[in-house]
């Protein structure tokens, strides 16, 4: 496997943005360093300018403004047929009239590899991602998971610095896609190759990447790694992005350290306060519903129990405040569940709740659903 | 249901306004009278197609026959099979050219162009002949074989130009996309993904540009000068005020036969591919 060893690159974005010819700018001016040999996720939701994103490293866009590097290189009016980069599409593109092997030696094929040495590279790389018997099939005689593998080989083939991947899970049921994470993140282990791992779903990009960067409306919101994302978000659409959370807006009354106070419709509130806002600010409170508890850790709330459904290891509970705020929290099943229609004391602690400026949110199943 | 048996007759009528002179041709072909007719039945014979290889002496002895100049009509048959060996290549180069054009060039032009590119089809056929005519005339050269080429030429290469559009149109442009970002350059993303994808397609635009070659007449007739291709040959014959000979009528029925056993064979090769994609 020494042999399939190949390095990675970092790619630098300097204040690209991308404005297409109507008008419409799909990527305000950022910057983002992706190390060299890191599993980088982009996580947004659909039409947040990450495909394009990924499309200008690949090089069939061009940025409007700044300039992209890879590994240190200025990679201004170099094709994607030149660029040290390899796309995984979402719909994976394999050549439907090549058999398994020519689509993974198609890369060596246009570098003029001869026809001897591109079948064993073909072989050796189907056997990294186990279809080392499938080679002289048709990419339609294999099945979903089959497919991508087929596309993950024939993009390593061409030893890229940088793998880019647009989504190409998207297509697989629930079991295969869970299946698939473990082994790209095993791919990308072994090759070392830097990944850029475009989703619209977090628990991919949670449970894969070594930094994730949370995008909306053409601005990277946040870069850090999942567990920064979820436990410190540091803008109310990642918050609201980024699991499931209980969102309270308000206005900031009173600072105190790192802490802050929001007045609220459900009352005065108290949480930490990163991006320290001063009072009068208008913000949100976010708390996740594992943080909720029933009691009082010092917020507090008195609340009707809407809604109870037992998932098996753990319990989510729906109330609904007189205010009519509505309010998940999570509980591990202890084997006693708290009775339905009745009014209950629940809250968080102050240290699990953070206040961040007001922003866009994003939009919740339900209302995604009612589109 | 009323609406059934009008649609019944209607499709009754159709078949018989289409095929009914086919029929009548085909029947006269074997009618031992000229001019041909289905009225009057005269006994069956086969000399209105070996009329084509017949010997001479047997030629002279008929009294309809011997009035044809039969080595005209073999060469002017051939001339318009090398009309069209030499069209049905340029029209598939300029189709294509076309095609791929119109389907991978975003431009605002293209709207235009698609109306530039697909005009010559629309134009009537003598303007197109006569436009040759006057054209290679001023370039300095006579109207002949040449001038029928061109003339053909600048109509027949918009059917191809559909047809590849068509498919086109239906290969996702990922595909290109992905052959690119693997390092292929633009040359070799055409010779391995999208011409092995238009294969079958440049077959059918092949064979209808074959058949728009060989039966066209009005652009031709413009454009011939001195030279004859069959389509010309056989509308002079027919032009007879006294009732054209047979010999048409064999030559009709023989590509009737010729276009219905392509046909078949174009239905049974695209089932299969069907079958095995």
């Amino acid at each position: 496997m020494t042999d399939l060893a190949m390095r990675g690159r970092d790619v630098r974005l300097e204040g690209v943005s991308i404005t297409y010819p109507n008008g419409f700018t799909a990527v305000q001016p950022t910057d983002l360093v992706v190390e060299a040999g890191e599993f980088f996720s982009i996580l947004g939701p659909s039409g947040c300018g990450k495909t394009t994103i990924l499309r200008t490293v690949s090089g069939f866009v061009e940025p409007t403004d700044g300039r992209v590097l890879i590994g240190g290189e200025d990679m201004k009016g170099i094709g994607p047929n030149a660029r040290p980069t390899a796309l995984i599409f979402q719909n994976l593109a394999l050549f439907p009239l090549m058999p398994v092997w020519e689509n993974v030696a198609f890369g060596l094929e246009a570098r003029g590899v001869g026809k001897k040495a591109r079948r064993q590279r073909a072989q050796e790389l189907l056997e990294l991602v186990a279809l080392g018997d499938q080679g002289d099939k048709l990419p339609s005689e294999l099945s979903g998971g089959q497919r991508q593998r087929v596309a993950i080989a024939r993009a390593l083939a061409v030893e890229p610095a940088v793998l880019l991947l647009d989504e190409p899970l998207s297509a697989l049921d629930l079991k295969l896609r869970q299946h698939m994470r473990a082994e790209l993140r095993e791919i990308q282990k072994k090759t070392g190759v830097t990944f850029i791992y475009i989703t619209h779903d977090q628990g991919e990009a949670l449970t894969m990447s070594d930094r994730i960067a949370v995008m909306n409306n053409g601005v990277i919101e946040q870069v850090g790694t999942g567990d920064e994302i979820y436990s410190a978000p540091e803008s109310a659409f990642a918050a609201s992005f980024v699991g499931e959370v209980n969102a309270l807006p308000g206005h900031v009354v009173a600072t105190d350290g790192a802490m802050a106070r929001i007045e609220t419709a459900s009352g005065q509130l108290v949480g930490r306060n990163p991006k320290s806002l001063e009072p009068g600010a208008q913000a949100i409170l976010f708390v996740r519903p594992e943080q909720m508890v029933f009691g009082d850790p010092g917020n507090v709330f008195t609340a009707d129990l809407k809604r109870r459904d037992l998932e098996g290891a753990f319990v989510t509970y729906e109330f609904l405040t007189p205010t009519g705020q509505s309010l998940t929290l999570h509980q591990t099943n202890t084997g006693t569940l708290a009775p339905m229609a009745q009014e209950a004391r629940i809250g968080f602690a102050a240290q699990s709740a953070v206040i961040l400026p007001e922003g866009p949110l994003a939009r919740t199943g339900r209302e995604l659903a009612a589109q | 249901m009323k609406s059934d048996r009008l649609l019944n007759i209607y499709t009754g009528l159709f078949l018989v306004f289409m095929f009914g002179p086919l029929i009548l041709m085909v029947i006269s072909s074997f009618n031992n009278i000229s001019p041909p007719s289905v009225t009057e039945w005269r006994g069956f014979t086969t000399k209105w197609y070996s009329f084509f290889w017949m010997p001479q002496d047997e030629l002279r002895a008929d009294p309809v026959l011997r009035v044809l100049d039969r080595d005209r009509l073999i060469s002017c048959f051939g001339n318009s099979i090398w009309v069209a060996l030499i069209v049905v290549p340029l029209a598939l180069l300029l189709g294509l050219s076309g095609a791929v054009l119109l389907t991978r060039w975003r431009s605002k032009a293209n709207g235009v162009l698609w109306w530039v590119l697909l005009s010559p089809m629309l134009a009537p056929g003598v303007v197109l002949g006569l436009g040759a005519l006057v054209f290679w005339g001023q370039v300095g050269i006579n109207a002949g074989l040449f001038t029928i080429i061109m003339a053909q030429v600048t109509f027949i290469a918009s059917y191809p130009m559909l047809i590849l559009m068509a498919r086109l149109q239906r290969q996702p442009i990922e595909l290109e996309e992905a052959a690119l970002d693997l390092g292929a350059s633009p040359f070799r993303v055409f010779r391995r993904l999208t011409l092995p994808y238009l294969a079958p397609a440049l077959v059918s635009a092949g064979v209808i540009a074959f058949m728009a070659s060989i039966e066209n007449y009005n652009t031709t007739m413009f454009a011939k000068g001195g030279a004859c291709t069959l389509a010309t040959e056989i509308g002079a014959m027919g032009r007879n005020p006294n009732g054209h000979p047979p010999v048409i009528n064999a030559i009709g029925t023989v590509i009737i036969t010729i276009t219905v056993a392509g046909a078949l064979l174009h239905t049974f090769l695209l089932s299969r591919e069907r079958k095995g994609g």
